[in-house]
């Protein structure tokens, strides 16, 4: 069994828009901010995995082509990966198994995203759908994900109040992290008042079109020793996937209702038990888990284990998770509520574990940190990526 | 001594703005619907929703030729009824490029008979109100089936209103 | 996909509920969607189960499924790669998409154009001669691939995990590399993708490399990049090439022409192997693919009758 480290984690600041650069210039600030921070030379890289979501937002088909100079990658292996919003994370568990087959030691996955380059984002989205069925009504990202805040209203008697608890928390980590996009902390009371945008999804209760580049590179373990490196280790790595119909999701013949997320459960299940995590609300310190909408943060908690079904507004309410709290924190970065450039967010939960539990995390580093997992979330509640991560091999 | 052409660009530099440049993909496409997704849409014609059952007897709707959950091929075609409840809505109220002007409401609705519930639109509520619109469409609601008047031969064919109106 | 997905597993003695992983490859511009792997896990039968879309070319898919089973993941992965250009009203327009927007849009670019450029340098140096009837100079339209809808469905199993000799064949090998998307910093007659692939196999496993094969199947962009290939492995005429048909006899679209020629390699490891000659030494075969204007990108995989000399 090999194990494979997070060597390095690197981030460009995120914005709205970088009008400074082309998609490329992008693709190689995260690319040599990554390498940088990990001590490793672009000659020591292996093989390259490359994170891309939809072409379509980069207005570039099969852009990964166009970034191979931006990489460092020319002459070399390399594939990319598509898992939707997941993507991010797919990617780097496509590159742990580069490294677990024996025949890799060093793999990059770095890459960019400019979600507000294209002014037709939703437009764009609105193409995930069904070309006979769902084209015709207009689901895209934000209505499939109000959907699923419905059900788990209906379903657990909470409110958008509960929902708001989770918009403060994160904005007041994202305030102590200076590559968030969304930085400014808010009340419950002014996310409730914001613009509905489909109900009841509000501003307050959204990611923000984020721009920027991030990547994390891959090690072995012979290649950490060699080297004097001092990884996050991959402790265990799991993915699921749901059925592709959200009205499949409803009723009472479904396996599952789309107000929950049990299809991520049983991810976050392969990898503790790979990890060797049987309590994860005493065994995990860190959670970066991916939940764009203040909504998605809650079932995303109990998917996680670290609460029990519809008691995360009530742990909330008491303060847990929050920076400065006792038990697990979620998102200290402030997740990606507060920063979301698609392809590569499933990324930078990878990267801001590993910094947890390598004590780098700076003004929102939870002290003490040793075991973090990590989460994506791809397509319509459809992909879910997981990874636990730990400061060293030892029994969690 | 600096270069007297250099020190013109670094002016030239530092006085520049941003370009840009404008594309647009326009790409087409004619996606075939298949035999089964045909035949749905030939069913809002004659004002019928049609699903078509799995190897478990889940009725799908609308009808799919294979169950993604099983990865089996479905079998009977089997009409729904055109009224059933509303188990997932949302009024959208922020104009998003390429998709329809709001205020617009969406909702799946579980038909009579069906085991998995159908998207459409919900006309005939008032939704200057959010409140109000909010409550019209909450999850139980009775909805009935509404079929164009001039079939398209597409998804846009149906929508829901609630019952009793 | 659920068709040819149903047949492969069902050709395996399996179903959707004993795969270990799914690695799925398709283009969203060629197929008209966005996020490709949504509409299309649930068909290949990825519901509850692990799936990744390795979305740069269909052959990085077969590579990536085989780097699964090394890696310890399961005993099993289902490969799935697809293009339906019939949805496309003008698939080379969606070519065109793949241009940068800048400079190589406004000139115009998509598969076809590439592979006459790449060819022109062939012509230069007196290696081919340009065609009377070129569609796009060099190349006449039977030097070109012929295009239509194809899904290519594998299973792939470690050792141990299916009943032995119902192998169609092992995997010795692959070798994949990108190089530099400019089009004017590279020789496109130089193929140095493929020459980094090459050179991945023959400094792991000598034993697989080119000069062993019995047989090659090459996904060139055009029939001249297929002698290319031929003129770089330096095989014998003994060795089969694209026995399974010329390039404009199969209708494929180039993001899984790779894969394409992977799976009739596989396919012609079985074959001419004589049942009377128990000294028959294993039968040797490779499937070459390239994605990206000019062979951007190249893929290798190695197959074999025997398992020995894999890379393990």
């Amino acid at each position: 069994m090999i194990n494979v480290g997070i060597a390095g984690f690197g981030q460009s600041k995120f914005v709205t828009k970088r009008t400074d650069v082309t998609f490329p210039e992008l693709v190689k600030e995260g690319a040599d901010l990554t390498l940088a921070d990990a001590g490793i030379p672009i000659e020591d890289v292996d093989a390259f995995v490359y994170p891309l979501a939809p072409d379509a937002l980069i207005g570039v088909s099969q852009g990964e082509r166009w970034v191979i100079d931006a990489l460092g990658a020319s002459g070399k292996p390399f594939m990319r990966v598509n898992n939707g919003g997941a993507t991010g994370m797919s990617a780097v568990l496509t590159a742990w198994t580069h490294i677990a087959s024996g025949m890799f030691d060093v793999v990059l996955v770095a890459g960019a995203d400019r979600v507000s380059e294209s002014g037709s984002a939703q437009s764009v989205l609105n193409k995930m759908w069904d070309t006979g069925y769902e084209r015709t009504v207009p689901l895209n990202t934000i209505t499939m994900l109000a959907l699923s805040a419905q059900r788990y209203m209906h379903l657990y008697d909470s409110t958008e109040a509960d929902m708001a608890l989770v918009t403060v928390k994160n904005r007041a980590h994202a305030a102590l992290n200076p590559n968030a996009h969304l930085r400014t902390p808010i009340t419950v009371e002014e996310v409730l008042a914001s613009r509905t945008l489909a109900w009841p999804i509000k501003l307050g209760d959204a990611c923000p079109a984020s721009t920027g580049a991030a990547g994390v590179v891959l090690v072995s373990e012979r290649y950490a020793k060699a080297h004097g490196l001092t990884p996050a280790w991959i402790r265990g790595i799991g993915q699921n996937t749901e059925t592709f119909w959200m009205g499949n999701r409803v009723g009472p013949t479904a396996a599952s209702d789309h107000g929950d997320a049990d299809a991520l459960a049983v991810a976050f299940q392969v990898a503790y038990t790979q990890a060797g995590i049987t309590d994860p609300r005493s065994q995990i310190d860190v959670a970066e888990i991916y939940s764009p909408f203040s909504s998605v943060e809650l079932h995303v908690i109990e998917a996680a284990g670290l609460a029990d079904k519809g008691k995360a507004p009530l742990a909330l309410s008491q303060g847990k998770f929050a920076l400065g709290s006792d038990g697990p924190i979620v998102n200290p970065s402030g997740g990606v509520l507060c920063t979301n450039p698609i392809a590569v967010t499933g990324t930078i939960r990878v990267g801001e574990a590993a910094n947890q539990v390598r004590n780098r995390a700076g003004a929102y580093q939870v002290p003490g940190a040793r075991v973090a997992v990590a989460s994506a979330i791809g397509g319509d509640h459809q992909f879910y990526s997981t990874m636990v991560l730990s400061t060293d091999l030892e029994e969690i | 001594m600096t270069n007297p052409i250099q020190q013109e660009q670094t002016e030239a530099q530092k006085n520049a703005s941003p370009v840009f440049f404008e594309q647009t993909w326009d790409l087409e496409y004619r996606h075939a619907l298949g035999s089964t997704t045909s035949r749905f849409m030939q069913g809002l014609t004659e004002g019928k929703i049609l699903g078509r059952k799995t190897t478990k007897g889940r009725v799908l709707v609308p009808a799919r030729s294979f169950d993604d959950e099983t990865h089996s091929a479905t079998g009977e075609w089997i009409e729904v009824g055109t009224t059933g409840k509303i188990v997932m809505s949302t009024v959208v109220y922020e104009p998003f490029r390429g998709l329809p002007a709001p205020p617009y409401a969406i909702a799946y609705v579980m038909l009579e008979g069906a085991d998995t519930a159908l998207v459409g639109y919900v006309r005939g509520v008032e939704l200057s109100d959010q409140a109000t619109a909010v409550k019209a469409i909450a999850i139980g609601t009775d909805v009935v089936v509404h079929f164009a008047a001039k079939p398209t031969g597409t998804a846009a064919d149906y929508w829901f209103e609630p019952a009793g109106v | 996909m659920f068709d040819t997905s149903t047949a492969a597993l069902k050709a395996a003695g399996l179903t959707a509920k004993n795969i270990d992983g799914i690695v799925l490859s398709g283009n969203d511009q060629i197929d008209g969607r966005v996020i490709g792997i949504m509409a299309s896990a649930g068909p290949t039968g990825g519901v509850n189960r692990d799936t990744t879309m390795t979305a740069s070319a269909g052959d990085h898919a077969l590579a990536y499924g085989y780097l699964r089973l090394k890696a310890g993941q399961g005993k099993n992965v289902l490969v799935v790669g697809w293009a339906k250009p019939s949805e496309s009203k003008d698939p080379d327009r969606v070519e065109l998409m793949s241009a940068e927007p800048y400079l190589l849009r406004q000139v115009g670019m998509n598969q076809t154009i590439a592979a006459a450029l790449q060819s022109s340098v062939w012509v230069a140096q007196g290696v081919e001669k340009g065609s009377p009837d070129a569609t796009v100079w060099p190349l006449a339209k039977n030097d070109l691939p012929g295009r239509g809808d194809s899904v290519h469905a594998a299973v792939l199993a470690v050792d141990g995990a299916f009943p032995e000799g119902s192998e169609l064949a092992w995997i010795l090998d692959a070798g994949w590399a990108t190089v530099s998307y400019e089009i004017g910093a590279r020789d496109l007659g130089d193929l140095a993708s493929l020459r980094a692939a090459l050179g991945q196999i023959a400094t792991r496993n000598p034993d697989a490399a080119p000069e062993h094969w019995d047989a090659v199947e090459i996904a060139g962009d055009s029939e001249q990049a297929v002698r290319a290939t031929v003129r770089m492995l330096d095989i014998s005429d003994n060795v089969e090439v694209n026995g399974s048909g010329s390039l404009s006899e199969q209708l494929t679209s180039p993001h899984v022409a790779g894969l394409g020629r992977m799976m009739a390699a596989i396919r012609s490891v079985g074959k001419s192997q004589s049942p009377n000659d128990s000294s028959a030494k294993a039968r040797m075969t490779a499937g070459i693919g390239f994605n990206g204007f000019a062979g951007q990108g190249a893929s290798v995989m190695v197959f074999s009758s025997s398992k020995e000399k894999s890379n393990d």
